[in-house]
């Protein structure tokens, strides 16, 4: 695709392509979406600024990510036995920011995902933002970034990434 | 247990062992709530968390909902967060600035000490009515160590310094790491929740014996477990897996107690002397400029890992951080855990350290997740009525002095630090209020 024919049905397709890999436990190739440099945020404070100067509830780097996601292939990972299901649902979705040059794109979205393990059933909401970077045919995420509208309640354990 | 008479709840508690009661049945927790919560010293806050008049956070101290505010004379007041008119919740933030405190409902409004200043449409109140008996309750007692602020329900009982004393140590060696001398809980927190008694967590905090078998997902195929502290390379040797034990190095960490249900555990090493980034490098030049190159030294070597202020907080050494325990129901816990910014070292060395509390102890951690399914489990298996009893008789007897910190020292992979805290559980219990 030419670098102007990148619109909001490719983006679209992208992160509900991502979300999907989430529910498919599909964590590794879920991590190879992200750019070398991409992270994966999810604040603990509504318009939070920082993950640096205020605790978050996820912010991953790469090497994080790694290390997450072994924990999660690992058998006696107790929080995860069993695992949970989870489905991703993805809305609203607008283009935020353009840069067809640079190739650099912001997209917001509205998301919802229920999550099933042990015989019980929660739901979180919020909403999301990716700023993704064209790479060939597809995109690397730069960051993506999940403003829970419940970010400063009390969680019980959260296994897997949202 | 409805009558909380002495000789029924003496039978709870054996030397090597508990009753499943203490963790499942709904009036002990009532009894908990009235007989350890409604009178110990309890952790409410840090000073940091109030610097200027008119700052307030607000908090549970068992099942009083209080506020903690800074008063103009600069003193911190520990105040019933509850409307002296009609009952509501007066400040309904957990944090925030107001020079007066004003009641939703009626508009009643009280000053940062509690007293109260304003009653709308005043002509209605009775003749003999004495504003000045209608001040917001406060906490009987309050105490402060290093910023650290508790209070105790009752009016009578243990005096703050008998009760703090054995752990002032614990609390110096976290706050001198600050270069200034002093810490900040301004980090935001970690905010979790699990279904499960407040003691399986007060248990777990100076538990040693999990570590390789709960969190075995956090161990490499090495043994050793991810690095989670600013400089390090890597993290500890948790299990020896040629021998799949669990390793020397841990298996010989000791753990303490010295009175009042409180203890500690020492250090995890890990390769100390080789802790090492550009943040951490500046932050000991940095200390070592303020305080001198040995105390730095001696400040930095570690020795604690994690301490327990009985009942309700506890404070690690290793990712620094303070926790607070709130139970809210015999099978439902609410836990709090506030990153430490060392005031006076380099952002960065505190940037680190707040992120990688999100990596041991969010509620999306690699950590606590697997403590948080145990103790959920802990409390499925406990509903089971056919066993009574729970043990906790590891090490029962080889308790041995250590005279150096007047205390009494076990290997941390037995229990007798959670023998401790059912001494103190039993002494607060046995007793009517």
């Amino acid at each position: 695709m030419a670098a102007d024919e990148v619109g909001r049905a490719a983006l679209e397709d992208f992160i509900i392509h991502e979300a999907r890999l989430l529910d498919a436990r599909r964590f590794r190739d879920w991590m190879a979406l992200f750019a070398d440099d991409g992270t994966y945020w999810v604040p603990a404070v509504p318009d939070q600024n920082s993950p640096f100067d205020q605790a978050s509830l996820f912010y991953d780097d790469r090497d994080l990510m790694k290390t997450r996601i072994e924990r999660l292939e690992h058998p006696r990972i107790h929080v995860q036995t069993p695992p949970s299901r989870t489905a991703h649902l993805i809305g609203n979705v607008v283009v935020e920011e353009s840069d067809h040059a640079k190739g650099e794109y912001v997209v917001g979205s509205t998301l919802i995902m229920a999550e099933y393990r042990d015989d019980a059933q929660r739901v979180f909401a919020g909403r999301q933002r990716h700023h993704l970077r064209r790479q060939g045919d597809t995109f690397r995420i730069v960051q993506k970034r999940v403003d829970l509208i419940n970010c400063d309640g009390a969680f019980e354990a959260m296994a897997v990434p949202i | 247990m409805r009558n909380g008479h002495a000789d029924e709840i003496e039978k709870l508690i054996e030397p090597g062992r508990v009753h499943r009661r203490v963790y499942t049945d709904p009036d002990l927790f009532d009894l908990e709530m009235e007989r350890i919560f409604g009178r110990a010293w309890l952790f409410v806050g840090h000073t940091s968390q109030v610097p200027n008049p008119g700052d307030f956070i607000t908090t549970d101290l068992g099942r009083q909902p209080v506020i903690m505010v800074r008063h103009r004379d600069g003193s911190v007041q520990v105040l019933l967060n509850r409307c002296t008119h009609r009952g509501a919740k007066v400040v309904n933030e957990r944090r925030g600035h107001a020079p007066r405190l004003t009641c939703c409902y009626h508009g009643w409004t009280f000053d940062t000490d509690g007293r109260l200043v304003t009653v709308p449409v005043p002509e209605g109140c009775a003749e003999n009515f004495d504003k000045d008996a209608f001040g917001l309750a406060r906490a009987p007692r309050v105490g402060e160590y290093r910023g650290f602020v508790f209070a105790s329900l009752a009016a009578k009982g243990q005096n703050f310094e008998d009760h703090i004393g054995p752990v002032k140590g614990n609390i110096d060696d976290l706050v001198d790491r600050a270069p200034d001398g002093t810490l900040a809980l301004d980090a935001g927190m970690h905010r979790y929740v699990y279904n499960g008694n407040w003691k399986l967590q007060v248990e777990n905090v100076l538990d040693s014996y999990h570590v390789p078998f709960g969190h075995a997902s956090t161990v490499n195929k090495d043994g050793v477990q991810f690095a989670r502290r600013e400089g390090d390379q890597k993290g500890a040797m948790v299990v020896e897996t040629e021998k799949k034990q669990t390793a020397a190095s841990w298996k010989d960490r000791k753990s303490f107690i010295a009175g009042n249900g409180h203890g500690w555990t020492s250090n995890t090493s890990l390769d100390d002397g080789k802790r090492s980034s550009p943040a951490f490098d500046e932050y000991k030049k940095v200390l070592a400029e303020k305080v001198g190159a040995a105390r730095a030294n001696d400040i930095l070597t570690p020795r604690l890992h994690n301490s327990l202020i009985y009942p309700n907080m506890s404070i690690m050494g290793l990712n620094i951080h303070v926790r607070v325990i709130n139970p809210i129901a015999v099978d439902r816990t609410e836990v709090t855990i506030y990153p430490i910014r060392l005031v006076g070292a380099p952002e960065a060395m505190n940037f680190g350290n707040i992120r990688l509390l999100n990596v041991t102890h969010s509620a999306a951690s690699f950590v606590q997740t697997d403590d948080l399914e145990s103790f959920v489990r802990a409390q499925k298996g406990l509903q089971s009525t056919m066993t009574d009893w729970v043990d906790i008789s590891r090490g029962l007897g080889a308790e041995e002095p250590d005279r150096e910190r007047n205390a009494t020292r076990e290997l941390a992979t037995h229990e007798m630090v959670v023998r401790a805290q059912y001494k103190a559980w039993l002494g607060y219990m046995h007793e009517a209020a």
